[in-house]
């Protein structure tokens, strides 16, 4: 008996086995076979943003797709941090998507470490940047190699409200100093109940570089090294706090609250008539704030020179692993140089880097279209070339720049001991 | 004595450690067996491939330096030694986390007991409150209820305008670096139904005989909860505390959402885990992060021996006796 029911027992494993590893097998081979056949290709394409530009986005890329019937753009899109920790994720699982979306933030990140292709040799070469400013397309290159090239233009600018200002008796679009700003600020804080005149930006890189592009210094030398020494940090946080003291910048705990969305920054909320942030962004601001809002330059320096550049808001890469590297670069030359593109994306990420298509797409604009166009085109004049590629790193230094002036807005550490702080904590982090 | 025995442990998660080695059953030796290794075959594939392998890899990463996209590079300890004289920001999310972890772990375990005693009553409608109050736990660590919890505590909010009312007006608790962290305690806390649960199967064992010898011997309602609940309710005492300090070394989530993705206000909300995150997959420090984790399994490895060390002092099992 015993015997029995242990030969029976021993038969059922046998039939166990037999069912659950076959299973399994076909469960590793279903995963490893993905691609599809009859000489179409499919290539992948990701990029950051809300779902808004996620639409316009699809829009162009089906009319690519109807243009070139032969390849498939499977798309995926997420917000901006979200993008980098997924992006991180694929690359370093080996399979990077085969264009993607890349920052300056990050280009030496990702170029620097070989996961991008070089646009000026192999496919990349089909990637047209004949009707390109050549110093905005200069903006893709690091060491030498072009590693992405830009999809829009678009500048660093103040978003404001024009009413509140003009009550205050300032008007921003004709241009401030940074006195006559805090001013404004403090008199509009003063009449505006909750709201104040300015979200503080000692938080901001942006806004520190620009800053510093006023007398003469940058951000970053081309060597990736720091372009400021401390005592133009403590400069710079002395102006912003003078702000905050009067009252003109954003209390402490909204200054903590900023996170790049407009949606949920302090001007978005209705917190502030005035934010640091990019002309493109006009759109998503007002309808954040509900309020008719405006872009004017920023505040100047002593000299008059407001530091403002040719900015590639955001760049279009190919993989170096990409097996489709012709189909990706058909793509990246279709949504940079395409008549099209430009009408269904409009200024969503900024100008058009077609300078013919912008001038034709300038000519039809209306509405918040037209404020950017006629907004940039008064400012072309004076848009200075853009500083070198940001080097690996910089993403964090924007988050340590934001988290010291922190301690200095909540007055757990004085100016002297948070520059010291951010000195040492960006050299360690950028050599 | 014997008599009052009760069945069983309360739960069954503490009863490995009360029977210790000596409890083991003497079964006899088994043979091997084909087909438990079949049916078991999908789950060790899985733990292998998705657990046992990972954890190989990130030990071995953990002595590297490794950006994801290039190949490993062999530091040695660098990565601990950095981590312990270097790291300013490494030693603050450790603060913040061992605040986290001695302030809420206490503060829930007594607020899901206090509950579970409050339920342990015949009421008719205890069966609803049981399942209320249970609620909350069930969202766990999601997204969703760190969001509503961000909406309620942050500027210009519900908890804002009610402590406004009453004449105290605070910050956005959710951006200020003094409350911050608060706020998170305070969530974690609200998620108090697992222990409470647990407790309230705990307080059902404890026989009723006992407590009313000790009424008729005039022993007052806190010299009761003082002399038999917790002495008697120990055992799970013991399991709660060991599962949630577990838990909270281990809290993401909230701290992700409510610190806005980047560690809150001035790093207040900095916990190790978020730490972690932050240097392995936004500056691609992987092999750091790897580190970071294996740091934590010890801790976390430590503080649970500690806790089993001190249980002889203080955990009681009424059939210990039996078991020598």
């Amino acid at each position: 008996m015993g015997r029995t029911t242990e030969r029976r027992t021993k038969r059922r494993g046998v039939v166990a086995l037999a069912v659950v590893v076959p299973l399994l097998l076909t469960g590793v081979a279903a995963c490893g076979s993905d691609s599809g056949g009859g000489g179409d290709v499919t290539i992948n394409f990701v990029w950051w943003g809300s779902e808004g530009r996620a639409n316009l986005t699809k829009k162009a890329v089906e009319l690519f797709q109807q243009k070139n019937p032969k390849i498939k753009v499977q798309t995926s899109f997420s917000a901006y941090a979200a993008y980098w920790e997924k992006l991180a994720t694929q690359t370093a699982g080996g399979k990077p998507p085969d264009v993607l979306n890349v920052d300056s933030r990050y280009l030496a990140e990702y170029g620097g470490r070989n996961v991008l292709a070089d646009l000026n040799s192999g496919a990349g070469k089909a990637i047209s940047l004949a009707d390109v400013n050549p110093e905005l397309a200069a903006t893709g290159v690091y060491q030498g190699k072009r590693y992405a090239v830009p999809w829009a233009q678009n500048t660093p600018a103040m978003i404001y409200d024009p009413a509140a200002f003009t009550a205050a008796g300032a008007d921003p679009a004709k241009g401030m100093t940074w006195d006559s700003y805090a001013e404004a600020a403090q008199k509009v804080s003063s009449t505006g109940g909750q709201t104040r005149g300015v979200t503080d930006f000692g938080i901001l890189d942006t806004t520190l570089e620009i800053w510093l592009r006023q007398q003469g210094k940058q951000f970053y030398t081309p060597e990736g090294k720091l372009g400021f020494t401390g005592d133009d940090l403590h400069r710079y946080w002395e102006l912003a706090s003078k702000f905050r003291d009067t009252k003109g910048a954003s209390p402490a705990d909204v200054t903590a609250s900023y996170n790049t969305s407009p949606e949920q920054s302090p001007l978005g909320k209705k917190l502030t008539s005035s934010e640091f942030a990019y002309d493109n962004l006009l759109p998503a601001y007002q309808k954040a704030n509900g309020k008719p809002l405006n872009v004017a330059p920023y505040p100047s320096g002593a000299n008059g020179d407001t530091g403002q550049y040719r900015r590639p808001s955001m760049f279009l890469a190919v993989s170096a692993r990409s097996q489709q590297q012709e189909a990706a670069a058909k793509l990246v030359d279709f949504l940079v140089n395409a008549p099209e593109v430009g009408k269904i994306v409009g200024t969503d990420r900024g100008l058009a880097p077609n300078l013919k298509v912008r001038a034709q797409l300038a000519a039809d604009a209306k509405g918040n279209d037209k404020t950017l166009y006629d907004y940039e085109a008064a400012l072309e004049p004076k848009l200075g070339a853009a500083p070198p590629v940001p080097p690996k790193g910089a993403g964090a230094i924007q988050k340590l720049l934001q988290r010291t002036y922190e301690e200095v807005a909540f007055g757990r550490m004085s100016i002297d001991d948070a520059v010291n702080r951010f000195m040492t904590e960006a050299q360690k982090g950028l050599s | 004595m014997t008599t009052l025995r009760t069945p069983d442990p309360p739960v069954a998660p503490p009863a490995p450690a009360a029977r210790g080695r000596r409890g083991r059953p003497a079964g006899r030796r088994r043979k091997s067996q084909p087909e438990a290794f079949a049916f078991l075959t999908p789950w060790l594939l899985g733990a292998v491939a998705l657990t046992v392998g990972p954890m190989v890899v990130s030990l071995y990463l953990s002595f590297t330096d490794y950006d994801m996209f290039t190949s490993p590079k062999w530091v040695g300890f660098g990565n601990f030694t950095h981590m312990f004289t270097e790291d300013d920001r490494y030693l603050q999310s450790v603060t913040v986390t061992l605040i986290y972890v001695l302030v809420s772990v206490p503060l829930k375990l007594t607020v899901s007991l206090l509950v579970a005693m409050l339920l342990n009553t015949r009421r008719g409608a205890n069966g609803f409150y049981r399942a209320a109050f249970y609620a909350p736990s069930l969202l766990g660590a999601s997204v969703a209820a760190a969001l509503v919890w961000r909406a309620l505590f942050m500027g210009g909010g519900p908890v804002n305008e009610i402590l406004a009312f009453f004449g105290w007006h605070t910050p956005s608790w959710v951006d200020d670096p003094q409350f911050s962290l608060a706020s998170i305690v305070l969530l974690g806390v609200w998620q108090f139904g697992a222990p409470m649960v647990i407790f309230l199967a705990g307080l059902k064992q404890i026989p009723a005989e006992l407590h009313e010898a000790a009424a008729i011997d005039g022993a007052g309602a806190f010299r009761r909860f003082r002399h038999i609940t917790l002495p008697m309710l120990s055992p799970v005492i013991f399991f709660n505390l060991v599962m949630e300090a577990i838990h909270a070394f281990q809290a993401f989530t909230p701290a992700f959402v409510i610190g806005g993705g980047r560690g809150g206000p001035a790093d207040a909300d900095l916990f190790y885990t978020l730490y972690l995150f932050e240097v392995g997959f936004q500056d691609f420090r992987m092999g750091y992060a790897s580190a970071m984790a294996w740091v934590l399994l010890v801790v976390i490895a430590i503080v649970t021996a500690i806790v089993f060390r001190t249980a002889k002092l203080w955990v009681f099992y009424d059939d210990a006796e039996d078991r020598k």
